[in-house]
């Protein structure tokens, strides 16, 4: 009983494990953003009606404590004075900050005139919604007093205002100004992109520059866009390219895109997001910066909107429909975005890595704030998410069934608004997330146990000491409720260092500077810019955690001027002022890359010009619930001698009504060649090829493998393809006729007759994806091929690649065989019969792509690399919680279909929403007539037990590439590091790269074929993995494979030398020159 | 113990509801009242324009089929109509009520084709209380070959490929060729109902009968047909628009918007305002017409069988061309080469340009109407006063079916060969429903005057 009672009262306590929330009465901070929703303002007529207001923190009068400023949409600003403590008195009036502006945003605290004393800049909505006033500066007069003097600097704008962010651009050493405006643009139509070029002065974006307590707007020169579609709610200041010139990353919400602005050093910047990013967030809220992963390189957080809750989930609008995702990113100039949170990367020399679905952190629903920091000071970056909308208005029950007829009128003619419509919106009062930092770029969600589950609207979020303890607490402004503070409770439990700078000039706080810290070889990297997170800025400190570890090797600042300093032996657990000692230069780059660059580009490619392109075939328009395409699997790809002079040529494969391509060597490099015979068999979709001389008639012989899932039953572009080679020209030969989507051929004179023998591996049935294809083994016959009939082979599933090898050391070549919703499954060859061997590998279904044998482990036997589909999508598996693949005819209409699901909290929920599965089964929009019904339910909620009980379900255990470790024949699965699980892994090539004597293996990957909601599986850049913990990653390397999609890996010869051919799906070919390996 | 007495308590009940029948009244109203229900629940589950004609259509055939067996002014629709087989005679007893058997049959289709049935059967189920308080012997009678009839009719419709069409692709957009269907704003929505034309059709001998003429050529240059076509939509829209509220073409735009969905987007605040369909404008036409005259409830059912039946055929023969042709938008060229910043008055439906279904579908539906009410047949239209617009007043139904195919100009959704033809298709077809369906035991034909 007495348990039940301490369970009880624990449960009802004010503690996180890691925060607690002292309530308003004991710090006196009662101030709370209330809004009053009138029939004149509401989120009808004011899109970011619940935006929230903003919150700084720094110390404003000397006293050593840090201060908070509040500022309320609708209510007034408040300050209050940190009186230790955690104490804290309401000064508003005294100081005269309360302000005047009808609806202010954002609130900052910088020194604007460089005297030391930090001032504070309040944005506001001007112009719109009867909103009055201006962007307010209160300049600190250094008695706890401030005068309004925004137009005496000339920020007083009366513009559409969310925030605005310090930063000196041009280095001259005073603050300049980055303010962020936001659009308010009808979503009517999209625009086209470039409407960003004409500037808007009430929602286009502003540089300023500090001309000496004058501030001069420099946006159009500077190369700053405003226009009328950005939706500009996240701005983030840093060095993102480590070249000393502060650049800028804009999040914009709706369809523009973000802006990532590259300071040139010469007073402009130029916007190079497509350049840099594979994809970002489409409804950009607040974002920040920080080096999660020790290279000193800063990676950007941006958050969106992606629900985690299944109910919520399904019950809100998400991604847009493929087709529309085409047309926004070909006819209107836009980039890729995803409705979900993103977590970008840096990688010098390469683009960004979206890491946010391995990291964990990509669905924190309605979501404002995120600040990273070093929260418990274990040396890692934690992560902490504010959020909460009070009404949803992407809810799709309202939005399809709402009686709107009011609405519509009240947009139109400012009449009464239909309360009980606005009433059908849920509330969207969520939690906020905390997530722990590792060391492998993964969070852990402590948002149960960290801080205390609550209900509130949090949005602009700020970070500081405010107890002086040490650690870092955080204040967050809040919608309809007192602001909350989250008290940090690690004390002693882990050693810190906190540092603020003395920087002389008009710089005073030293906004720019970098601090490095080095402890145990591990390097922690910071950048004092306090504007982070969502219309907010922090105390101006840096602080590091160290753990249980006591010594600090070094601390090495960089000042804005780039002279630098460096402080040996640090004791942690202090706060250092520091001020410039010494004049030295500090050299930039500060980091030098660790290239290993051993492949070079060929300029002219060898006069390879093949550039695969897709044809327009969209397998989800027929096929509406598969989980990935099927049509984009070519070109294939065939190297050998076709023509006799000893030399290497080349076979492109087309798509779809589009020709192959042959390329010859000559001399002077490779010229296509025509051979009338296989051109014009243009109508079939090439996916695999292998050259050979089939028939040993000393002439080479080409074998191409059709797929692209477009044809369908007994269509003959089905059929594979075999052509000998007579004379001069190509002769069609017969072939068994199977009418399948090739996926593999794989040569072998497995039977040891002298002729070389074909594994035809296919990966699916065209409209009946689930159904086993059929696969075989082609022994040759004199130069004529027939199927080996082998019942365990022929339907082994759904396979993607395969490879002979002789894994049992018996001295035949065994088949290994690959595919998705399978384990890699392993055949003995007992004298030319092919035996499956059980090697209990059942808990290794996955969805396999690549096999390779490799030594890995230099262990002297032969290891398997794996390729997979990854870590970083919205597929999740294990033993115990499979990806399911439910395969029936639903709907009883004679086709079947099929229907992925992930498990959470222990069941199995479909990943289309009633959306998409009702396209294919239409009896869901009758058993279901509302989203509210169906949202949150699982399959077995959603089919009927009749239609579970027919199902024939897949299962996957294993998404991480890895390999199979050989002990003594026996095989364990080995995942690779998070590293190689970015992006599916699409193919491996052995060979001596670096011309070392031994084989590395080249993995490659990246894959587009899926639905808008999975994003783009594009962050892998390639690796070279020369062994278990060797591994080289595709930028360092010199390779470009990042966000593209690679099919194969080849070397071919050229003038005796290697290049490397890679070739993708719907892209040019890339021919690299291997550097350290010139051949023979 | 128990069981004895809740025997004696049914027993109590039953003596108590002992009481004398009398005989079921079904009024022409009630009818009115069952395709009202059904269009307000269309409304509410959001069915296009296309589908909708269907859900309007197979109910009206139920009921007209009990009516044809039992009205000797009426003639069966059995081997007029494609595939449709008689329907199954009623029990001898004689204790049927035809009003009350098409009444319930057309509100048991009606359950089969829309989503959301608790409404329906929300009315179904108080006058089903009603009657069996009534009448339990003609009531259960009645309800059983409405049901029966329902059945048959069920049968002959589930055969349409309507079921199959929903599950074939999805219009693919084909970016390659300017002159094709594009995504139009708001909502980008992918075209609709791509494989309408496989839908059986009910009178035509097949989707492609009323093929119109090729829509003129696409081409940007200034002196082509087609761009002038273009220029005209733009110029008309940007006087009319300057006019504003006086302006009587905008009012005629409005009138017949007739879109069920119009997408309505502010941030993250979405929703639609939904409306009648075309269809549905017709339908109500029809009652208007019904009551105007007085029509008993044999003819209401006839007037409405007949103007289902053209208005469906009409969106299957509109639709065919619709993605034969493929046409792109006006929208999407004039922003591409006249105005970037430019908006139609109306929103523009989510399926190509060629021809306008409202022209096709009115032309079909005036023919119908005309044919039974006669040419000259003037009514004040108050169909869309629920949603705030005004009444119209018009001298006939031809009348009517132009304003409506012009509308779509004035909308700025559509170019002038697509109303002009368009009404010509739907006119057409209505003639042939009009002289291919004999739904009278007498010709019809001596009406149709024009």
């Amino acid at each position: 009983m007495a348990m039940i009672l301490l369970l009880l009262v624990g449960c009802g306590s004010k503690e996180g494990e890691l925060f607690t929330n002292p309530s308003p009465e004991k710090t006196g901070i009662t101030f709370s953003n209330t809004l009053t929703e009138s029939n004149d303002l509401n989120i009808l007529d004011y899109l970011y009606f619940y935006n929230g207001g903003g919150v700084a923190i720094g110390d404003i009068n000397g006293d050593g404590l840090p201060d908070i400023y509040l500022s309320g949409n609708q209510v007034k600003n408040k300050l209050y004075l940190n009186k230790g403590n955690l104490t804290f008195e309401d000064i508003t009036e005294k100081a005269g900050v309360a302000g005047n502006s009808t609806w202010n945003t954002g609130a900052v605290m910088g020194d604007v005139n460089g005297d030391g004393l930090l001032d504070i800049y309040v944005c506001a909505v001007v112009g719109i919604n009867g909103f009055n006033g201006y962007n307010e500066l209160f300049i600190n007069n250094g008695d706890s007093t401030f005068t309004e003097s925004a137009a005496q600097y000339g920020l007083d704008f009366e513009t559409f205002s969310s925030n605005a962010a310090f930063l000196d651009y041009d280095l001259d050493g005073d603050l300049d100004l980055y303010l962020l405006n936001h659009a308010v643009h009808t979503q009517e139509s999209f625009g086209r992109s470039d409407l960003r070029l004409q500037r808007d002065f009430q929602t286009g974006d502003r540089l300023l520059r500090n001309d000496g307590n004058t501030f001069v707007d420099v946006s159009e020169e500077a190369g700053i866009y405003g226009g009328v579609n950005g939706y500009g709610l996240g701005v983030a200041i840093s060095d993102f390219n480590q070249d000393g010139w502060p650049d800028i990353y804009v999040g914009n919400d709706f369809h523009e895109d973000d802006y990532y602005y590259l300071n040139n050093g010469d007073g402009t910047f130029k916007e190079s997001l497509k350049e840099y990013f594979g994809q970002t967030t489409r409804f950009s809220m607040g974002n920040d910066v920080g080096d999660i992963n020790h290279d000193g390189w800063p990676d950007i957080i941006s958050l969106d909107m992606l629900p985690e809750d299944e109910t919520v989930l399904k019950s809100s609008e998400g991604d847009d429909d493929y087709q529309i995702q085409k047309l926004r990113v070909g006819q209107f100039g836009y980039h890729y975005q995803f409705t979900r949170n993103m977590l970008h990367i840096n990688q010098p020399g390469g683009k960004f890595k979206e890491t946010a679905l391995l990291s964990g952190i990509a669905a924190t629903d309605w979501s404002w704030s995120s600040l990273f920091a070093d929260y418990d000071q274990d040396g890692e970056q934690d992560i902490f998410i504010s959020n909460g909308i009070p009404k949803r208005p992407n809810d799709l029950d309202f939005i399809n069934f709402a009686s709107n007829d009011q609405i519509k009128t009240k947009i139109d003619n400012t009449q009464l608004v239909d309360q009980q419509a606005l009433d059908m919106m849920p509330s969207g009062n969520i939690p906020n997330y905390v997530f722990k930092g590792t060391s492998n770029l993964q969070f852990i969600d402590k948002s149960k146990n960290w801080i205390k589950r609550d209900t509130l609207i949090s949005g602009a979020t700020a970070m500081g000491d405010l107890d002086n303890d040490g650690d870092l607490d955080i204040v967050t402004n809040n919608i309809n409720h007192p602001a909350t503070l989250y008290i940090n409770k690690t004390d002693n439990k882990a050693n810190y260092l906190k540092i603020k700078l003395k920087f002389p000039g008009k710089n005073p706080y030293g906004i720019g500077s970098k601090i490095l810290s080095y402890h145990k070889g591990i390097l922690q990297y910071k950048e004092m810019y306090t504007v982070r997170g969502f219309q907010a800025s922090s105390e101006p400190l840096v602080h590091f955690g160290y753990g249980k570890d006591t010594k600090i090797d070094s601390i090495r600042i960089i000042w804005p001027n780039r002279t630098t300093q460096l402080l040996k032996n640090v004791k942690v657990n202090q706060t250092l002022v520091i001020a410039p000692k010494e004049e030295v230069q500090a050299t930039y780059p500060i980091f030098v890359q660790n290239k290993n660059e051993i492949f070079k580009k060929v300029e002219g490619n060898l006069g390879l010009e093949f550039e695969h392109k897709e044809d327009s075939y969209f397998d989800f328009n027929r096929q509406k619930l598969i989980p990935y395409q099927f049509s984009d699997r070519g070109p294939a790809v065939a190297i050998g001698d076709l023509t006799n002079d000893g030399n290497e040529d080349i076979f492109f494969g087309g798509s779809k009504f589009m020709a192959s391509k042959l390329y010859v060597q000559h001399a002077d490099g490779f010229k296509e060649k025509a051979f009338p015979t296989i051109k014009k068999d243009s109508i079939k979709e090439d996916v695999v090829a292998v050259i050979e001389d089939f028939n040993k008639d000393g002439k080479k012989d080409l074998f191409i493998g059709s797929g692209g899932a477009d044809f369908f039953n007994e269509m003959p572009p089905l059929l594979d393809s075999y052509y000998t080679q007579k004379d001069t020209t190509f002769v069609q030969e017969q072939l068994p006729a199977t009418f399948q989507n090739a996926s593999v051929l794989a040569r072998a004179d497995y039977d040891l007759d002298g002729d070389m023998d074909l594994f035809v591996g296919n990966q699916m049935v065209t409209n009946d994806y689930g159904k086993t294809p059929y696969s075989y083994v082609l022994q040759n016959k004199n130069g004529k091929f027939e199927i080996l009939e082998n019942e365990s082979l022929n339907h082994i599933g759904m396979v993607t690649d395969a490879v002979w090898d002789d894994y049992n050391g018996d001295g035949t070549l065994d088949l290994i065989v690959v595919g998705e919703w399978m384990q890699p499954t392993f055949f003995k060859n007992k004298g030319g019969t092919l035996i499956k061997d059980d090697m209990d590998l059942d808990q290794l279904n996955g969805l396999w792509q690549s096999i390779i044998p490799f030594d890995i482990d230099k262990d002297g036997d032969k290891d398997y690399l794996l390729g997979n589909w990854g870590l970083n999508s919205k597929f999740k598996a294990s033993q115990k919680s499979a990806l399911k693949m439910y395969y029936a005819d639903f709907d009883n209409n004679g086709s079947t279909e099929t229907i992925v699901t992930i498990k959470k909290n222990g069941e199995d929920y479909p990943i289309e929403g009633l959306k998409g599965l009702s396209e294919q089964l239409i009896s869901l929009r009758k058993k279901f007539t509302a989203y509210k019904d169906f949202a949150g339910k699982p399959i077995k909620g959603i089919l009927s037990e009749e239609g579970l009980k027919k199902a024939k379900v897949f299962e996957v255990h294993e998404l991480s590439s890895g390999y199979l470790e050989n002990n003594n024949g026996n095989f364990t699965f080995v995942p690779f590091n998070v590293e190689l699980q970015m992006a599916p892994i699409m193919t491996f090539l052995a060979y001596d790269f670096d011309g070392d004597g031994a084989e590395e293996v080249l993995a490659a990957g990246n894959y587009f074929g899926v639905k808008p909601y999975h994003g783009r599986l594009g962050s892998f850049a390639g690796a070279m993995i020369k062994s278990k913990n060797n591994v080289i990653l595709g930028d360092d390397l010199g390779l470009d494979f990042s966000q593209r999609s690679i099919r194969h890996l080849n070397i071919i010869t050229f003038k005796n030398k290697p290049y490397l051919i890679a070739t993708f799906n719907n892209e040019k070919v890339q021919v690299y020159q291997l550097i350290n390996n010139i051949g023979k | 113990m128990m069981k004895k007495i809740s025997l004696l308590l049914i027993f109590v009940i039953l003596i108590g509801c002992q009481k004398k029948e009398e005989p079921i009244v079904i009024t022409p109203d009630l009818f009115h009242e069952s395709v009202d229900r059904v269009t307000e629940i269309m409304i509410h589950d959001i069915f296009s324009p296309p589908v909708a004609s269907r859900i309007f259509a197979y109910p009206n055939i139920a009921a007209f089929e009990i009516i044809a067996a039992h009205n000797n002014e009426y003639k069966s629709l059995a081997g007029q109509l494609n595939d449709l087989t008689p329907i199954p005679s009623p029990e001898p007893s004689g204790k049927v009520n035809p009003k009350l058997a098409a009444l319930i049959a057309h509100m048991d289709i009606s359950r089969r084709l829309i989503f959301s049935e608790e409404k329906i059967n929300i009315f179904r189920d108080s006058l089903y209380t009603d009657w069996s308080s009534k009448n339990p012997t003609e009531f259960n009678a009645s309800k059983d070959y409405g049901l029966l009839v329902a059945d048959h009719i069920a049968a002959w419709m589930d055969k349409d490929n309507y079921k199959q069409t929903r599950t074939m692709p999805k219009f693919t957009v084909n970016t390659d060729d300017p002159a094709r269907w594009q995504p139009t704003p708001p909502s980008y929505m992918a075209g609709i109902e791509p494989h309408w034309n496989k839908i059986r059709p009910y009178v035509m001998d097949s989707a492609a009968q009323f093929k119109p003429v090729a829509p003129p050529a696409y081409s940007v240059e200034k002196s082509s047909d087609f761009y002038k076509e273009l220029q005209e939509v733009y110029d008309i829209s940007m006087k009319i628009t300057e006019e504003g509220d006086t302006s009587e073409e905008i009012a005629i735009a409005q009138f017949w918007d007739c879109n069920p969905y119009v997408s309505v987007t502010r941030g993250h605040l979405m929703f639609a305002t939904k409306k009648i369909t075309p269809g549905a404008h017709w339908i109500g036409i029809t009652k208007i017409a019904c009551k105007k005259t007085d029509s008993d409830f044999d003819k209401t059912i006839y007037a409405y069988t007949k103007t289902s039946i053209a208005m469906a055929d009409a969106f299957i023969s509109c639709w065919d061309e619709k993605y034969r042709s493929n046409l792109i938008r006006p929208e999407t060229l004039i922003n591409q080469f006249i105005d970037d910043s430019w908006k139609p008055v109306l929103q523009t439906p989510p399926f190509p340009e060629y021809p306008s279904g409202h022209s096709v579908v009115s032309g079909a539906a005036s023919t119908a109407l005309t044919s039974i009410f006669g040419d000259d047949f003037a009514f004040e239209d108050d169909t869309e006063i629920r949603f705030g617009l005004p009444v119209r007043k018009f001298s006939s139904f031809s009348e009517a079916a132009d304003e409506a195919a012009i509308s779509r100009m004035y909308g700025g959704i559509h170019f002038r060969a697509a109303v002009e033809v368009g009404v010509k298709q739907g006119r057409d077809l209505g003639k042939y429903v009009v002289e291919n369906l004999n739904m009278k035991q007498k010709s019809e034909l001596a009406t149709l005057e024009q």
